[in-house]
């Protein structure tokens, strides 16, 4: 069994503080648009509790920002070129649909600098630098729809900007399924879900025979 | 629209030329009057005064006008002596009176309407600014559209009855003779009842809101809200201490609707230009002027009409400065007088804030009428849950109660379609496994 360090400590923070946050937010939106068919709590005690995890979650991922724009880490997020992506997309998502079923390897190995598969790469780009950021601002502006009223009224109205946050937040609904599941499917279950934790990713041998090829395995590995 | 414009002003211009000739003359003779001789002592009308009550003090004396209508001619002396308008005795109004002719010979007033109008003119000679006041008002504007029943200045005074402190009390409000219901609604509310205690009696009547002369539209003053800060200044610092976005609240609900707790409540969607920022008029949109091939203005708009609506007017100048502006508010006049205390207002966010809110059920689209007052056309309440409105009605949303039906149809698919995913894959994985196909 090999170890890598793959999640710094910023990383591993802003991780659990975004998830907290997000259950909170859904939970709250959940509450705060079905009053009378849910009520767990009252409307303003729900509306109050999104608002305020919404700036918590705000300013988290400042922290996340902040970490990657000052790391060499942020070589995860680099794209591939696109043959290479479709080859890897193509790959992965034969994996997730037959693969691994049969018992075949996952075909991505992680680095420090190459954490994210080629689907992984393209959907965390799209949730944290376009989703995350459009939600941050819709959420702003309908907090205080009557200070950025210019600014709604840009946007179309409330209903449009309430309609884009809503749709976001359907999204992250399914989103955050898909992302609990896929944190199970390391050599154990719980496998992912510890190195969020600690920081150290486990694999297997096997992986690690195949991606003793591979130049871009350079991390701070070791066997255990 | 010009049109009618023109012959707004043409009315306009009539009623002062007609009010401004006599107004003059009226004042001139005014300066004639031999006051001190004429007036009353000891509340007893003035021996001048006398000669005309010779006549019209007797009971039951009245004219047949040129219509066949009735016009009384008594006046009660004694009351009439009260009056602050006694020291001017009958001459100083009645100035075009010369008992060498008097009473004509021919029928020369057409009807009790024409006298009234011509008797405003008596009145303006010395409360012109009175009469300015009133001419802004709505009832002038009703006036000059021709409405029979608008009020004079005899509307709501009694020339010969006029004493210091009339409109004073509850009782006496001359709004109570065209406005009983809403006077009804108005005794039962906060107000009339805090009226009834000395430490509070300063507790409006009608004119503490409305103003006693220039009455406006409630739409041209900028909502009874307006009228309820007149007093109630701190009413948005209050409301800030538990009402999270009180002064969207304070921008979207009219006072009465939480504050007439038993009111029955409506969104009205007013159709509104950023460009002129003023509520669009009448004239122009089709479906409060109907016209070939536009919808008839019994029907209620639902989603698609709605943006139909909006739609065309915007395209008549290519642009999008015509919107709609939602505002929740009770859905009748007496029902807004209807006001509560405040502990018994609704303070609850559910009560509106939740789907199937009565307070939603009824939705009307509302334009400016010549008069000021706002047109209303019902419109179905899908309007406020659909799609479709997303646009046209970007001004109004409710978190909970006017959510798109269409988003929550997305919800239930995201959460299910994700759950199904994930069950789904887990047991085609356990399946492999069970049977022995996976060589893990």
């Amino acid at each position: 069994m090999n170890v890598v360090y793959l999640h710094p400590l910023p990383v591993r923070i802003w991780h659990w503080i975004n998830a907290t946050c997000m259950i909170l937010l859904i939970l709250s939106a959940l509450q705060i648009r079905y009053v009378g068919l849910i009520d767990v709590t009252s409307f303003k005690t729900a509306v109050l509790l999104h608002n305020w995890t919404g700036f918590v979650m705000i300013g988290n991922y400042f922290i996340w920002l902040l970490f990657y724009l000052n790391s060499d880490k942020i070589k995860a997020y680099h794209p591939e070129p696109p043959k290479k992506f479709f080859e890897g997309a193509f790959r992965q998502m034969q994996f997730y649909a037959y693969g691994i079923f049969v018992g075949d390897p996952n075909p991505f190995r992680v680095t420090p600098y190459n954490k994210f598969n080629p689907l992984q790469i393209v959907l965390y780009q799209i949730v944290v630098l376009l989703l995350l950021p459009i939600q941050f601002v819709t959420g702003i502006l309908l907090w205080d729809v009557k200070h950025f009223s210019a600014q709604v009224d840009f946007f179309g109205g409330v209903r449009v900007v309430d309609s884009v946050h809503v749709l976001i937040f359907i999204f992250f609904v399914f989103f955050i399924q898909m992302h609990i599941y896929l944190a199970t499917l390391g050599h154990t279950p719980l496998a992912h879900i510890k190195a969020m934790f600690t920081g150290y990713e486990e694999f297997e041998d096997h992986d690690a025979a195949k991606s003793s090829a591979d130049t871009s395995f350079k991390g701070d590995t070791t066997r255990v | 629209m010009d049109s009618s414009g023109h012959q707004g002003a043409a009315t306009r211009r009539a009623i002062r030329t007609r009010f401004a000739i006599p107004a003059i003359a009226a004042s001139l003779a005014l300066l004639l009057v031999p006051a001190p001789a004429a007036r009353a002592a000891d509340d007893k009308p003035s021996a001048a005064d006398q000669t005309c009550l010779g006549c019209h003090g007797a009971d039951g004396m009245e004219k047949t006008l040129a219509d066949g209508d009735k016009l009384s001619l008594h006046v009660d002396g004694d009351t009439f002596a009260k009056s602050v308008h006694a020291p001017l005795g009958c001459t100083g109004c009645h100035t075009n009176i010369d008992l060498q002719s008097h009473p004509p010979a021919s029928n020369d007033i057409k009807s009790a309407r024409e006298f009234s109008l011509t008797a405003v003119n008596i009145c303006r000679t010395c409360h012109s600014d009175k009469f300015d006041e009133w001419d802004t008002s709505v009832h002038a504007a009703l006036v000059r559209d021709g409405n029979v029943r608008a009020p004079l200045c005899t509307g709501c005074h009694s020339p010969h009855a006029v004493i210091k402190g009339a409109a004073a009390t509850i009782e006496q409000i001359p709004c109570q003779r065209c406005h009983q219901d809403i006077y009804k609604a108005y005794l039962g509310s906060v107000h009339a009842q805090a009226r009834q205690n000395p430490a509070t009696s300063y507790a409006p009547v009608c004119s503490g809101c409305h103003g006693a002369h220039a009455i406006k539209p409630v739409v041209t003053l900028g909502g009874p809200k307006a009228a309820c800060l007149g007093c109630h200044a701190d009413a948005l610092e209050k409301h800030q201490a538990w009402l999270p976005n009180a002064a969207l609240h304070f921008d979207i609900v009219s006072c009465p609707a939480c504050h007439a707790p038993g009111a029955e409540r409506q969104v009205d969607l007013m159709i509104y230009d950023k460009r002129s920022q003023a509520q669009v008029t009448e004239e122009g949109v089709p479906q409060f002027e109907p016209r070939p091939g536009a919808t008839d203005t019994d029907e209620s708009l639902d989603a698609m009409a709605l943006w139909r609506l909006l739609t065309g007017l915007n395209n008549t100048d290519r642009t999008s400065n015509i919107v709609l502006h939602g505002r929740l508010e009770v859905r009748t006049g007496p029902e807004a007088h209807r006001l509560a205390a405040k502990t018994k207002a609704l303070s609850n966010c559910a009560t509106c804030h939740s789907h199937g809110s009565d307070a939603f059920e009824n939705v009307t689209i509302s334009v400016v009428g010549q008069d000021g007052r706002r047109i209303r056309q019902e419109a179905s309440p899908g309007v406020l849950t659909s799609a479709i409105s997303t646009r046209s009605v970007g001004g109004f949303y409710a978190i909970g109660a006017t959510r798109v039906r269409l988003l929550d149809v997305l919800l239930i698919l995201g959460f299910f379609g994700g759950l199904a995913f994930w069950v789904g894959h887990l047991t085609i994985r356990w399946l492999y496994k069970h049977y022995g196909l996976n060589r893990s």
